[in-house]
């Protein structure tokens, strides 16, 4: 099939580690025409990215093999290439882009030498003058601003943005003809995200590139791409054009992974005889004017110059029984303002009442009876349970000190009654946390927010480092729990698709202030502050 | 109690299998278990006296007779050791009746034993020991201290020059066998190590628990205490305490571990301001735990690790400090010690070099034990870098 | 960043201030303490010579008074800042430029000041030249051994340097001076100090004349610091070279390594041009550890070889329990390390852009 830029038969990469071989990519067949985007989609273990280092063969030579396949690039096939061979297409024929753009960038180099690196490898006739001038043209390119200014700019002076603006440029300094992304946006803001995918569309628009973008969001595939392969654990399960795959899958895993998407989940019918009078209880939860302000320290003697204002007079009611979704971007403060209702952060002003209990100033021993009707979920899994502690004793040590349960077995049996709630064995009391996937995790950290029977849980990104699958279920879980429980949740996330599916409420922040909140589908449908209509706007949708 | 069935293996069970996975470990453990054999039963290897004999249908064993108070101790210690280590009960628990019963074994010995206070070693080869039955000697038979005055020795000879007499290892410049001194001074290295290192770590963690803690002035004044003390010249400073106070083996012991502390205290500090942050950490505090239960339950054992990888080396420094004072002349004087043989293969104008061969030897494979534990310990936290990483992908 | 060294600086001044103390007391709290006694108590005199000297010392260096009054005093001589005395001890007025006075030392009989000027550039010397030796040859074997990684050089080499590690200076001196320069063996090297007597008059470089080839005074150095520098290097460079290997590993498989060969660049490049600077930033770090260590090295070194440097001169004071000597000795080491710190610290700075001080 002439015309394709690109086309992979039956490629197989095996990984050696430690001491196992994995079968990273089983037999995938794809191809890309010349000039289009063909989104490569999966969860975490799916082979995509594998798949798209084996393209421009970036896999250490002592790990990773190609028993079979081939990888045929205006007709010539990759894999036979030698080593110089390779190294003149990468860079100038087909160029890519990575996920983190921190740590992807050299930090002792200065931008400009990074990109006119590349521009002098492959075209060495280029004087350094004539680099320079190229590559601040480059930069303009990509839309960054004061671009002459930023040639001499270190990586670690510019925002995540920024620097993968960079990578971009970098990436099409020598004008190829394939750009590999591998998920670029992933670590980005969603407005951040919104931009750069716009940008990469114009791009692609003006030089005619093609594209291969790995991605685990079908919002984005849905914006980018014309052709579509979903894989599984090595292997393609579904190829196609964009808009059939999205709209008519055939394959049941596909199937399952768009059911699973939070704005395709099906929301229980939810019996809360209360919510009518709502506006009539007293909230659970009354923050007013919470001041959560860090010291900036400079100077001789360290005087204090500048404070981080993380929460900045913040004023809150959270109504008993119904969720709140808590929304931002990054440094938005969201996070803080979850940990200080906590008391896990102290504020530096202001007021929180629970139940109309003043909270802030409390010490130690006043403040624990309390701490039983306030719990909190965390975001990453790895780090949210003890690695030393048996699941049985994470579950019952909080009971034990708040003297829930008569004596030790019939904390076991509270403990194992938690576990079942969330869905997981009993006998997962036995084990150590380092025998759980994610997923697994997370619902044992809820159990352990639920194991003093609160009333109100914080849930920090509980399922932001989840699959959309695994997330599909928890979030599920959550709305089960909260109807047997009658529990007051506090949902701090960045997703929107979370939001709309999950809370009651929504509040969204920016910069440490509150600039608008409300009724969920108010706030989603309707959205008054121009920072909300900015985020929602940038959120890739399915359906356009 | 119901049954219940523990899966799988722990945290601690998963690192101590991981560390024992290589041969350098191996190596270094039984070296380890090497000097550990032989400090505890020095007395009985190595000993002018007979283990056994039997004189005129009556048998007797001298060697029990003239047990000193160390060595009682040291050999209850021993087996107290081994007894608590079968126990089955938590680790924390079994550290605390090590201490119980070694603290009760002091007492006992020093209140009960009383051995003979001089001993003449060149009695041991006179007839009344001689003319026996039978009689069973140790594997060396000579004394550390013996000087064989009876047998005309002639100072500093090398390994099996003496007629007469077997000196595996040479004779040093009192005429004492090197091979006896060596194995008896495995008793001082080790417990310098141990004892030296237990003081530092004790004194390292409290403050670097501290100062972990509670941040704030204590950190501030914390972090001068552990620079002045990381910036003192430490050999300097053991020379100095040495010279003033005079040569002990305890004093050295709790000089050692004075001057060393710094670095253990600088490693818990960091591990508790990482672990501070830790979201299980966070999670006990939103629980309401108790303090002890956060620091002692959640926070120090997974604190730990990258301390017993200090410690490890620390020991290995420990018994370096040792031996280099005794090398510059300022170590124990009667008790054999590996430095101040060392010391004596320099003295004479003729290179002496089974003193510096087998004492340095010692030493060298002693330190180099120690490393190659505290190395594999270290790959088995953070395997990340060692020689068999796969890529990181 | 002139308020961070001002601010490193200012804060050196306690640090210091807290050695001298912490040895201070060692030398008060010692059985004898810091008396006129002790000096004067081996010496064969008639009893109204040791009197007379006992009134001296007491006099001279107020040994007579309680400890913390002999260290106020002596701080007060030490610091530029200070009251000015006269040399029957009594006070004059303040000044903030009366020079440093660092006593005199009671087994030398010389000002502390002039035995050090002459010692320190010995020690120095010795250090300085064994500090670039020691990185040129562990960036070397770290750098073999990271790029071929699992090959017998790298497994050879990482159990080797950690024997190194492990043989215990004076052992290898010894074996080194044994084997090396003796004339039972290898008479290679010579035995002691840092120069023979005829180099004194040596010119300077090698070359032929009548009587044959010269060595002349550089080469006549080199020869005698041989040894030592072996010696005192083989212990650190065996660390440097572990670090080095575990860095230039860390940055072969970062994130920014794998951008540069995805621009095409070879493998060489990636290494030289990308990850070399990155992974010298750890050695930097260290390199402030590296010069205490050395110093203490340099206490055995010196004295296996007889070179008269500082090292030396520690022990000697030491067990003479000389008192001006001690206390000077220990502020100027804890003065050079903390040195030490600020350079590698001030170093990092000009090779990591990340980092700013302020």
């Amino acid at each position: 099939m002439s015309g394709q830029l690109l086309e992979v038969r039956n490629l197989r990469t095996y990984l050696q580690a430690d001491g196992r071989e994995v079968r990273a990519v089983d037999d995938v067949n794809f191809s890309i025409p010349k000039g289009d985007t063909f989104c490569l989609v999966g969860e975490s273990g799916s082979g995509k990215s594998v798949s798209a280092l084996s393209v421009i063969r970036l896999l250490p030579q002592d790990v990773a093999s190609h028993p079979s396949g081939e990888i045929l690039f205006n007709g010539r096939d990759l894999l036979k290439l030698d080593d110089p061979g390779i190294r003149a297409v990468r860079g100038s024929q087909i160029a890519m882009i990575f996920q983190e753009p921190m740590t992807s960038l050299n930090p002792v180099l200065t931008i400009g030498e990074q990109i006119t690196e590349a521009l002098q490898l492959h075209r060495p006739e280029i004087s350094d003058a004539e680099a320079e001038q190229r590559t601040i043209m480059a930069l303009e390119q990509v839309q960054m601003p004061q671009a002459s200014r930023r040639f001499r700019d270190y990586p670690h002076q510019l925002s995540g943005g920024q620097r993968q603006r960079v990578m971009i440029a970098m990436a099409l300094a020598c004008e190829p003809q394939l750009l590999i992304a591998d998920e670029p946006t992933t670590a980005l803001d969603v407005t951040v995200q919104a931009e750069i995918l716009r940008l990469m569309r114009k791009l692609q628009d003006d030089t005619g590139m093609s594209m291969l973008f790995i991605t685990h969001d079908f919002g984005v595939v849905a914006q980018m791409a014309q052709w579509v392969g979903v894989m599984q654990q090595g292997k393609m399960v579904e190829v196609g054009p964009c808009s059939e795959v999205l709209r008519k899958p055939r394959h049941s895993y596909t199937q399952q992974l768009l059911a699973a998407l939070p704005e395709n989940l099906v929301k229980p019918v939810s019996v809360r005889p209360h919510s009518q009078n709502a506006t009539d209880q007293t909230p659970l939860l009354q923050i007013r004017d919470l001041k959560v302000w860090f010291p900036i320290k400079k100077g001789l003697l360290r005087r204090t110059v500048d404070y981080v204002r993380a929460v900045d007079e913040v004023s809150l009611d959270i109504p008993q029984g119904q969720i709140v979704a808590l929304v931002g971007e990054s440094g938005c403060g969201k996070t803080t303002l979850g940990r200080a209702v906590l008391q896990l952060e102290p504020p530096t002003s202001g007021s929180i009442q629970i139940q109309g209990r003043e909270l802030t100033g409390l010490s130690a021993r006043e403040l624990r009876p309390l701490r039983r009707k306030m719990q909190i979920a965390f975001q990453d899994p790895q780090s949210s349970l003890n690695p030393r502690l048996l699941i049985e004793t994470t579950l019952t040590e909080p009971m034990k000190v708040h003297g829930i349960g008569v004596d030790h077995e019939q904390r076991i049996e509270l403990a194992g009654l938690l576990l079942e709630s969330v869905q997981l064995k009993r006998d997962f009391l036995w084990r150590y946390p380092h025998e759980f996937s994610g997923g697994q995790r997370q619902r044992i950290g809820l159990a352990r927010a639920l194991a003093l029977n609160p009333e109100f849980i914080v849930c920090d990104e509980i399922t932001s480092a989840l699959d959309v699958s695994v997330q599909a279920e928890i979030l599920q879980l959550l709305l089960s729990i909260r109807q047997q429980r009658n529990l007051t949740l506090l949902f701090i996330t960045h997703n929107i698709g979370v939001v709309e599916y999950l809370s009651d409420r929504t509040v969204v922040m920016y910069k440490g202030k509150i600039v608008e909140q409300g009724e969920t589908a108010q706030v989603c449908g309707q959205p008054q502050h121009p920072y909300t209509q900015k985020l929602l706007e940038a959120v890739p949708r399915l359906s356009l | 109690m119901t049954e219940h069935a523990v899966s799988r293996e722990s945290f601690a069970a998963r690192i101590w299998r991981k560390t024992l996975d290589g041969a350098g470990v191996k190596v270094g453990l039984s070296w380890v278990a090497l000097l550990v054999f032989a400090a505890v039963f020095a007395p009985f290897l190595a000993n002018s006296m007979p283990l056994l004999m039997s004189k005129n249908g009556v048998i007797s064993a001298p060697v029990l007779q003239y047990l000193s108070v160390e060595d009682r101790w040291v050999l209850a210690t021993f087996f107290i050791a081994l007894a608590v280590y079968r126990l089955p009960v938590g680790s924390a628990k079994r550290i605390l009746l090590f201490l119980l019963g070694s603290a009760l074994a002091a007492v006992l010995a020093n209140l009960f034993v009383k051995p003979p206070v001089l001993v003449i070693y060149d009695d041991f080869r006179s007839a009344a020991y001689t003319e026996t039955d039978w009689r069973i000697m140790p594997p060396i038979p000579y004394a550390p201290t013996d000087y064989l005055r009876d047998l005309g020795s002639k100072g500093l000879e090398a390994p099996l020059a003496t007629e007469g007499h077997t000196h595996l290892m040479g004779t040093e410049e009192n005429g004492a066998d090197v091979l006896s001194r060596m194995i008896h001074a495995c008793r001082i290295s080790l417990s310098i190590g141990l004892i030296a290192s237990g003081i530092a770590l004790l004194i390292g963690v409290v403050v670097g628990g501290l100062m972990g803690y509670f941040s704030g002035i204590v950190d501030m004044l914390g972090m001068r205490l552990v620079e002045i003390f990381e910036d003192i010249p430490t050999l300097f400073l053991l020379l100095t305490f040495v010279a003033f106070f005079g040569r002990s083996l305890y004093m050295m012991m709790v000089i050692i571990g004075v001057t060393g502390w710094s670095g253990y205290a600088r490693y818990v500090r960091t591990e508790f301001l990482k672990l501070r942050k830790q979201d299980y950490v966070q999670a006990a505090v939103a629980g309401g735990l108790p303090l002890s239960s956060i620091l002692f339950r959640h926070m120090l054992p997974n604190g730990v690790a990258p301390l017993l990888v200090a410690v490890s080396f620390g020991v290995a420094g420990a018994i370096l400090s040792e031996a280099t004072l005794s090398f510059l002349g300022l170590g124990v004087v009667d008790a054999p010690s590996w430095g101040q043989m060392l010391d004596q293969a320099v003295k004479s104008s003729t290179f002496n070099w089974w003193m510096a061969v087998f004492p340095g030897g010692a030493i060298f494979m002693t330190v180099f034990a120690y490393n190659l534990i505290g190395e594999a310990f270290r790959d088995a936290i953070d395997p990340k870098l060692s020689s068999k990483a796969g890529v990181n992908r | 960043m002139l308020t961070y060294l001002l601010r490193r600086l200012l804060l050196m001044i306690p640090t210091l201030l807290g050695i001298t103390v912490v040895v201070f007391t060692v030398m008060a709290m010692s059985p004898g303490g810091i008396s006129a006694q002790t000096l004067v108590g081996g010496m064969d005199m008639k009893p109204q010579e040791k009197q007379a000297l006992l009134d001296y010392y007491n006099k001279r260096y107020g040994l007579d008074q309680p400890a913390p009054v002999q260290y106020l005093r002596w701080l007060n001589n030490v610091s530029p800042v200070g009251f000015v005395t006269d040399e029957h001890g009594k006070r004059g007025e303040f000044s903030f430029n009366k020079g440093m006075d660092l006593g005199s030392s009671f087994q030398y009989g010389r000002p502390v000041s002039d035995i050090l000027a002459e010692r320190i550039p010995i020690t120095l010397l010795l250090n300085l030249v064994t500090i670039p030796f020691t990185y040129l040859i562990a960036i070397m074997v770290g750098m073999k051994s990271a790029t071929h990684r699992g090959s017998v050089f790298d497994v050879g080499t990482s159990m080797s340097m950690l024997a190194l590690w492990s043989i215990p200076t004076m052992l290898a001196g010894v074996l080194l001076l044994g084997f090396f320069a003796n004339v039972q063996h290898f008479h290679w090297f010579p035995t002691a100090g840092i120069s023979s007597r005829e180099a004194q008059d040596m010119p300077f470089l090698p070359h032929w004349d009548e009587a044959g080839f010269v060595r002349g005074f550089l080469l006549d150095r080199v020869w005698h610091l041989v040894l030592p520098v072996i010696c005192l290097s083989y212990g650190s460079f065996a660390a440097l070279a572990k670090l080095t290997r575990t860095s230039i590993l860390e940055n072969l498989h970062s994130d920014y390594a794998r951008t540069a060969r995805a621009k095409g660049l070879a493998e060489n490049d990636v290494l030289w041009k990308h990850v070399f600077r990155n992974s010298l930033l750890p050695l930097i770090t260290i390199s402030a550890g590296l010069l205490p260590s050395l110093l203490a090295g340099s206490l055995i070194v010196e004295n296996i070889f007889s070179i008269n440097g500082m090292g030396q001169l520690a022990v000697e004071a030491v067990k003479g329990r000389d008192r001006e000597l001690v206390l000077s000795i220990t502020w100027v080491s804890g003065f050079l390390t903390l040195i030490g710190y600020l350079i590698a610290d001030f170093c990092y700075t000009l090779a990591d852009p990340r980092v700013s001080y302020d």
